[in-house]
């Protein structure tokens, strides 16, 4: 992937901005990160947390 | 000023995971009501808690419709009263103090959990369920028996508790 960004920036070379340049795979793996995360903290909230016993309410 | 589309995506991901966070938690509070251990009560003289009324005899008391308050004192190495025996299906306030140092208050495997001050009242407030029997550890390093420092809490049903009346304050 680095090799063909550096192939299209060389042959636009400033034509076309940087539009040529899409890190599909650096998205794909913080794409990846985010729904860890995020279900991670779905688990670890409503899951471990809040669906323990003896909540403290007050 | 160009931003990549890209970018622009992940840095909308990350309005929404805070927002996602901060909704969350929101929800805990409004939702279930989860509430923090507060500093609610004023302080006592933990040298004299033989002479104060609620923790010089450790009991669970009942104070409104299906309303009960638990007075325990942790001390080292244990907590009074040994079980705590609380009705099923009712809202409990525990109300913990300690006579020497400092020691933890938690039910094992649930949400009540709070650190037990000398001359402090931790109170917390639960809600229980089924009947059930909890154990209670210690965690904060107390001395040489920390690690044998335990309690029970017993739910047991409402008729149960009512025949127990007579012991369990």
């Amino acid at each position: 992937m680095g090799q063909n960004e550096a192939v299209h920036a060389g042959t636009e070379d400033g034509g076309g901005d940087a539009e040529e340049f899409d890190p599909i795979g650096t998205l794909t793996l913080i794409g990846i990160y985010f729904v860890i995360l995020v279900l991670a903290w779905v688990f670890i909230y409503f899951v471990e947390f809040l669906g323990r016993d003896l909540v403290v309410v007050g | 000023m160009h931003i990549h589309a890209y970018e622009k995506l992940w840095l909308a991901l990350s309005i929404v995971l805070i927002l996602a966070l901060i909704g969350t938690v929101t929800y805990g509070a409004v939702g279930p009501g989860v509430a923090m251990v507060a500093d609610s009560q004023s302080t006592i003289d933990a040298g004299g808690i033989d002479e104060d009324e609620r923790f010089s005899e450790p009991r669970v008391e009942q104070v409104g419709e299906n309303e009960y308050e638990a007075y325990v004192v942790a001390y080292q190495f244990g907590f009074e009263p040994t079980p705590i025996v609380v009705p099923a299906n009712s809202t409990v306030t525990l109300q913990v103090t300690s006579r020497d140092v400092i020691h933890g208050f938690e039910v094992v495997g649930t949400g009540a959990n709070t650190m037990v001050v000398p001359g402090e009242v931790s109170e917390i407030t639960v809600e229980t369920d089924e009947p059930t029997e909890y154990g209670i550890v210690c965690n904060e390093y107390c001395g040489a028996g920390h690690h044998v420092m335990e309690g029970k809490l017993h739910v047991v049903s409402q008729s149960e508790f009512e025949n127990r009346g007579g012991d369990s304050e």
